[in-house]
């Protein structure tokens, strides 16, 4: 029984509005990822999770009970941190065994539960070196590690492997994830890259300024973002956002029409498109003009068009090649098309 | 830099250390094998309306000649080194071999000046300096948990022990812990007891001035140990707090490994400095029951008459090697840091 | 109060009362432990010795009614007037005065100019320099003194005060050295370096690129070697005649005297007033002397 509720979380620094009125179930055994650009508040949502930070206002529940004030060594949780945080004068196996003996799990266990958790961080080899002694990837493996010597009610992890160099990065989410499904332990991920978090998240929380934009699971995330800033953030490239207006279902702006969209809004709106949707076309395409960019991609071409003040971009195949101001026009049909509102950015559902 | 440009930035520097460093360590290591010249005496007769009295007196002229010809006094070897007020061979043979139990000779030894001072200089660094780690380490893990705006006075009034000049800080003081003093008033109180003095007994006149070393260099460590507080890793220390550690073990297992090289560093400085104890025993007028190596010296060379500068000297090399030794560990690890770096 | 709530509602760092209680309480005594003294001594300063040494009650010194009997008031400057005018104790602070000036003027120039080449020479007898400067750093003053004594009889210069001032810059030299040589190796190569490429000599990098971002560390060393020169007794007092005594030795002088009723006083007074410039430094280069203390430190 591990879920853990955040209800009405507000935290402030004087007038400084850290995190506003956040509302998060998340069930047991859930991979939930906060993603978001930096600044945005993750590390403080999961710092208040921890206890190592205070909550301005709501309740945290772990279970049924609330622990708003318990501090972080009473709370059954374990946290990796972004630098890891590991103990530099301890040895591998210390650093892994620190939790138990600071818990008083009963000394006779200790080896058999450091050794299982060093054989699924796959350290055995470097049990006796001291974390200096180790790359950062073993580091961060001891971190991880130490976070599941025990079976705590929630994983925590900051960011844990903004540290490791992409390749590195790749592995060590697989193994993530591989060892969460194993230990069925409810975990709360934090990133700000939001492959990790689509690859990683049974959900994903898409904060931004302290408030949650939307909470769904990865698909719903990016099939329907809820407004023009999941839109942009999630998705690479980011989506094409094109403020026009919207009469009869018919979508203008300069230099592109799009007819036949389904919805009966009408006035200003912003209209967005990703890439990967569209396709250059040869005529009939609802955006035409000079090419403004053309870059190889390896699996794509990427052309990319000026409109208005901003860039519009399409992938298509490999091959395609233009010159740079050669005239193209680009297929956008209205099933790949999200609108959103104008001035909220909130999406405005179609039919 | 070229070696050439790196002189040209050094030089004064170096010249200073070594007109008034290295020079006079060469000095006084060649004046300890000299002593005063001998009194040369000369027979006069004074003659009063009574006759003549033959009279036995130094001669003035002969000695100022003497003196201007060789300043340092007569060749002596190493026998200042070896006499009774220095190493004292002779004696301590004699003691060792007449001596019972090992009780006696420790007191028949405590009786010879120079071991006197060598064992009270000791014990004084070795007693004073852990003390002053501790402290200062429990002064600074209090400081930096009480709230932040008590912090600022406590740093100010804290440094006063340390900044004020030892001579003045113990006189100040010895002249609470007097009898009359209210220190002293208080204790007399405290242990019933009027005539209760802490200069009275040796033993108090020792734990006084611990207790003053510690007082003094207790802020240092204290300010040392307080800035590394505020460095210590935060990932860490919350690391710790996560994984279930009390208040006491992110003392024991983050803070105190993160503070330790701190902790060597005031421990050298602390050696360095506490070997050299000598206001105290002169603010606490504490000579009668403790001596300290630099203040035999400075009692040699304020010998009334003629200053005894061969066995200041022999003295002071004594106290260099004691010093060297004291440095050892430190020197082998800077040079093994060195070359493992180079 | 909004100033630790942060710190209250923080559940890390929340605390028993009974602990945050004993920590202040603890801080209270330490406090008391190490200004009391000082504020004791300055009141005393004020009262006849009956008072500041009273057989009979310890509370007379605060009162003073000795004082008062002897002079009709609760406080007197007698001891003030006894050790500055009578003893010219005056003499003395004006010695202080021109001797930790010109150390400290001095060990400073010195000390840059070696601690900016230690800093960026890499050649190996830099090390036995620092190596040769921490030994010296750790010898006795007054084996020193030992060796000065006869020589400085020998060649007549004993006893003046710019003697006195070249030993304490030299004493003062292997710690000035350490500090400035870490202070500047904070210092990117990058800026001297810099300048040299746009043409100027070593020394010319060194005079402007270096000195206008030299003096925070300047400063801090400064403070030090003011310190040094200030609080020392051995060099002094074994080095200067009577009427060149700084302040320090002249109080141990006093000291002689003070068998007589009523001379301890110009003791205590000469104390109080050796006290005062220091309390005043700390005041003012309170965040100054932190860091340098801590600067060693640093560097190990
Ligand atoms: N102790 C603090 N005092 C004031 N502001 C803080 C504090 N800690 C974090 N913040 C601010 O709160 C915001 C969110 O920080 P954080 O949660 O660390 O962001 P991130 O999403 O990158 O992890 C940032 O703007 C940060 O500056
Ligand atoms: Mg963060």
């Amino acid at each position: 029984m591990a879920r853990l509720q955040l209800k009405n979380i507000n935290k402030r620094w004087g007038d400084f509005v850290g995190v506003k009125d956040l509302n998060l179930d998340i069930a047991d055994e859930e991979f939930l990822v906060l993603l978001g650009p930096s600044g945005c508040g993750k590390s403080t949502t999961m710092r208040m999770i921890a206890g190592l930070e205070g909550v301005s206002e709501g309740e945290i529940l772990l279970g049924d009970q609330v622990v708003n004030h318990l501090p972080p060594k009473d709370r059954d949780i374990s946290m990796v941190f972004q630098s890891y945080g590991l103990y530099p004068n301890l040895s591998v196996y210390e650093n892994i065994r620190f939790p138990l003996r600071v818990r008083r799990v009963p000394k006779d266990q200790h080896d058999e539960m450091v050794m299982r958790a060093v054989r699924m961080v796959e350290l055995e080899d470097f049990m006796h070196r001291r974390p200096a002694e180790l790359s950062g990837g073993q580091r961060q493996r001891v971190a991880l590690g130490r976070a599941i010597v025990r079976k705590p009610t929630v994983f925590l992890m900051d960011e844990p492997l903004s540290n490791l160099d992409a390749k590195l990065r790749v592995s060590t989410r697989a193994q993530i994830k591989n060892l969460q499904s194993k230990l069925k332990v409810t975990t709360v991920y934090v990133t700000h890259d939001q492959i990790e978090a689509m690859t990683l998240a049974d959900r994903v929380v898409v904060m931004n300024a302290g408030e949650i934009q939307q909470v769904g699971t990865p698909t719903e995330i990016y099939n329907t973002p809820a407004n023009t800033f999941v839109a942009s953030f999630i998705g690479s490239p980011a989506m094409n956002l094109i403020d026009g207006r919207i009469d009869g279902g018919t979508f203008t702006a300069e230099g592109m029409t799009i007819k036949g969209l389904k919805t009966r809004h009408s006035g200003p709106v912003t209209l967005g498109f990703r890439a990967e949707d569209a396709d250059v076309c040869e005529a009939d395409g609802q955006i035409t003009g000079p090419v403004y960019s053309v870059e190889l991609l390896g699996d794509a071409t990427m052309i990319t068009w000026r409109q208005g003040g901003a860039l519009v971009s399409i992938k298509t195949n490999k091959d395609y090649r233009a010159e740079i101001d050669q005239t193209v026009t680009g297929a956008i049909p209205t099933e790949i098309c999200h609108l959103f509102d104008a001035q909220t950015g909130a999406r405005i559902a179609q039919d | 830099m070229t070696h050439k440009e790196f002189m040209a930035f050094i030089w004064p520097s170096l010249l200073a250390m070594a007109l008034f460093i290295a020079v006079p360590i060469i000095s006084v290591a060649y004046q300890s094998m000299f002593v005063e010249h001998e009194q040369i005496m000369i027979e006069t007769e004074t003659c009063g309306p009574f006759g003549c009295t033959p009279e036995v007196a130094v001669d003035q002229d002969a000695m100022r000649k003497v003196r201007e010809d060789s300043p340092a006094g007569r060749f002596n070897g190493l026998d200042t080194y070896t006499n009774s007020s220095h190493l004292a061979t002779d004696e301590i043979t004699e003691i060792v071999a007449t001596s019972e139990n090992f009780g006696e000779i420790r007191d028949r030894i405590m009786n010879l000046p120079f071991y006197k001072a060598l064992i009270f200089t000791l014990s004084y660094t070795f007693i004073v300096t852990p003390l002053v780690i501790v402290f200062g380490f429990i002064i600074a893990v209090v400081v930096n948990s009480i709230p932040s705006f008590l912090k600022g006075p406590v740093i100010f009034f804290s440094l006063l022990p340390m900044i004020v000049t030892p001579l003045v800080g113990s006189l100040v003081l010895f002249w609470m812990i007097d009898s009359r003093g209210v220190v002293g008033a208080f204790l007399q109180y405290l242990f019933a007891d009027p005539s209760l003095s802490l200069k009275a007994s040796p033993t108090l006149t020792w734990v006084t001035l611990f207790v003053y070393g510690v007082w003094h260099s207790a802020p240092f460590a204290f300010v040392v140990f307080y800035a590394g507080l505020q460095t210590v890793p935060s990932d860490t220390l919350e690391s710790s707090m996560v994984d279930g550690a009390n208040r006491w073990e992110q003392i024991r297992f983050v803070v105190m490994p993160y503070l330790l090289p701190l902790a060597t560093f005031v421990a050298l400085m602390q050696l360095m400095d506490n070997f050299r104890i000598f206001e105290p025993i002169i603010g606490f007028s504490a000579s009668a029951s403790a001596t300290s190596l630099s203040y035999l010296i400075y009692t040699d060379l304020r010998e009334a008459e003629t200053p005894l500068f061969g066995s200041a000297a022999a003295t002071s090399m004594l106290t260099i090697i004691g010093v060297i030794i004291l440095l050892l560990p430190v020197l082998f690890r800077n040079a093994r840091e060195f070359n493992r770096k180079a | 109060m909004a100033l630790f709530q942060t710190s209250s509602d923080n559940p890390a760092a929340q605390k028993s009362t009974a602990l945050a209680v004993l920590s202040v309480a603890f801080v209270l005594v330490w406090l008391f432990i190490a200004a009391f003294p000082f504020l004791w001594t300055a009141w005393g300063s004020f009262k006849a010795e009956g008072d500041f040494f009273s057989r009979a009650d310890w509370m007379n010194a605060i009162a003073g009614p000795a004082t008062t009997a002897q002079t009709g008031g609760a406080f007197t400057l007698d001891g003030y007037r006894g050790a500055w005018i009578e003893k010219e104790f005056w003499r003395a602070a004006m010695n202080t005065g021109i001797v930790t000036l010109c150390v400290t003027m001095i060990s400073l120039t010195l000390g840059t100019l070696g601690g900016y080449a230690l800093a960026r020479s890499g050649f190996r007898y830099t090390f036995w320099i620092l190596i040769a400067a921490l030994v010296f750093r750790a010898m006795p003053h007054v084996t020193l003194v030992s060796g000065y004594l006869l020589p400085f009889f020998q060649l007549n210069i004993w006893g003046y005060l710019p003697t006195t001032i070249i030993v304490l810059v030299a004493i003062n030299q292997p710690f000035t050295l350490w500090m400035l040589h870490s202070f500047f190796l904070s210092i990117p190569k990058d800026l001297d370096e810099a300048a040299m490429v746009d043409g100027c000599t070593r020394f010319q990098a060194f005079r402007l690129a270096i000195i206008p971002v030299m003096w925070p560390g300047v400063v801090t060393t400064g403070l030090f070697s003011f310190l040094l020169a200030y609080n020392d007794f051995t060099t002094t007092s074994m080095l200067l005649t009577e009427t060149n005594a700084t302040m320090i030795p002249k109080i141990n002088s006093f000291l002689g005297s003070t068998q007589e009723e009523g001379k301890v006083m110009y003791a205590v007074a000469a104390v109080v007033s050796a006290i005062i410039p220091l309390f005043v430094l700390i005041m003012f280069f309170q965040r100054q002397i932190v860091s340098g203390l801590t600067a060693g430190a640093v560097k190990g």
